[in-house]
């Protein structure tokens, strides 16, 4: 199932908005048994680290790593944000 | 002679932060005339702008930015009694709204690709003024947050009157010896000011898009340290060294060139 992440802002930036936008999902999210849970990032301007953390961790805590995966796009401030988050 | 009268105007435009003609006319004591046609040949050539309108225009080196509000509003000893509106940002809420006033800057000629990485960078800064000071501010809450553009340059800085980075790692890791270690440790390792949470990268984050492209550079300065990264870095160093006094909390410079 997908979660289009625009609908949490343009601009998706620091730990406590990163932390209400996951209870906010979790709220909603019923996945069925092995589905996947895709970040959509279209229509969103810019992603910080801090917020994409708060997210990342909360949804793979309650759903498992591999469940949750971040859909392709050419957002740089994604991709950076992907990157520093792996390497911590 | 034409020549050291319009050197030595630019020299005064380059020592003040922002120059009146009717200063320039006082101080050199030449007509206004004259020194409107030394200020139309350096505007020509590219070495000064002019900011502002009518008898309120002020002129400024290009590509530099003014930085003399900010600067002293961040070191001043007291509390500061100028707390303009239109940059400071008293809560997290206000500031998240600012961030996106940096997508006018298209019209200034920032790329359109590149407003994602701009604006993240700076919502990671200034987030790090709430999140590491909120409840102990020295006095005034919140962040200075002022974006100027200039020449084909994007500056943008970020400042605030909390604890400083230095007390804020001290207490998670109290082998950082000062000031100086504190800021390398901040930009470079990864450990979080507000252990157990797992934290930490977003300096990490903002160092990376720094040193990734040419025009690009940043300084910070908080209590005695002071550290620059990026090819531009320099030059922001230079900026924020103008101010002979430390900043009782932290400042970031942000230097971003667009042309």
């Amino acid at each position: 199932m997908k979660i289009r992440l625009k609908s949490y802002g343009s601009i998706l930036a620091s730990r406590p908005a990163g932390r209400e936008a996951a209870l906010a999902m979790k709220a909603r999210l019923r996945p069925g048994p092995g589905e996947k849970i895709e970040l959509d990032f279209e229509g969103v301007l810019s992603v910080g680290p801090s917020w994409l953390d708060e997210v990342l961790s909360a949804l793979r805590r309650e759903y498992g790593k591999d469940r949750v995966v971040c859909l392709p796009t050419k957002n740089a401030s994604v991709t950076e944000s992907l990157r520093v988050i792996s390497s911590s | 002679m034409k020549t050291q009268t319009k050197s030595r105007i630019f020299r005064i435009i380059r020592k003040r932060d922002g120059t009146r003609p009717i200063e320039l006319v006082k101080k050199l004591r030449i007509t206004a005339q004259a020194i409107h046609r030394h200020l139309r040949s350096l505007t020509t050539s590219g070495k000064i702008e002019a900011r502002g309108r009518g008898p309120k225009t002020r002129y400024y080196v290009a590509g530099a930015p003014c930085l003399d509000k900010a600067l002293r509003w961040c070191a001043s000893i007291r509390k500061p009694a100028e707390n303009p509106g239109e940059f400071l940002c008293e809560t997290r809420d206000i500031f998240t709204a600012r961030l996106g006033h940096i997508g006018s800057l298209t019209k200034a000629g920032l790329k359109e690709e590149e407003l994602p990485l701009v604006i993240s960078m700076a919502g990671e800064i200034g987030n790090n003024c709430f999140d590491h000071n909120l409840g102990n501010w020295r006095d005034v809450p919140g962040c200075w947050f002022e974006t100027q553009a200039t020449a084909g340059r994007l500056w943008i800085c970020i400042g605030d009157r909390g604890q400083g980075v230095f007390r804020s790692l001290a207490r998670v890791d109290p082998s950082i010896p000062d000031e100086q270690a504190a800021l390398v440790t901040a930009f470079e390792k990864i450990l979080s000011g507000r252990f157990p949470e797992n934290r930490g990268n977003g300096l990490k984050f903002v160092r990376n898009i720094i040193v990734a492209g040419e025009k690009r550079g940043l300084a910070c300065r908080s209590g005695a340290g002071l550290v620059d990264y990026g090819p531009l870095g320099g030059d922001c160093r230079v900026e924020l060294a103008r101010d002979p006094h430390h900043p009782v909390g932290t400042v970031t410079l942000i230097l971003w060139g667009f042309k």
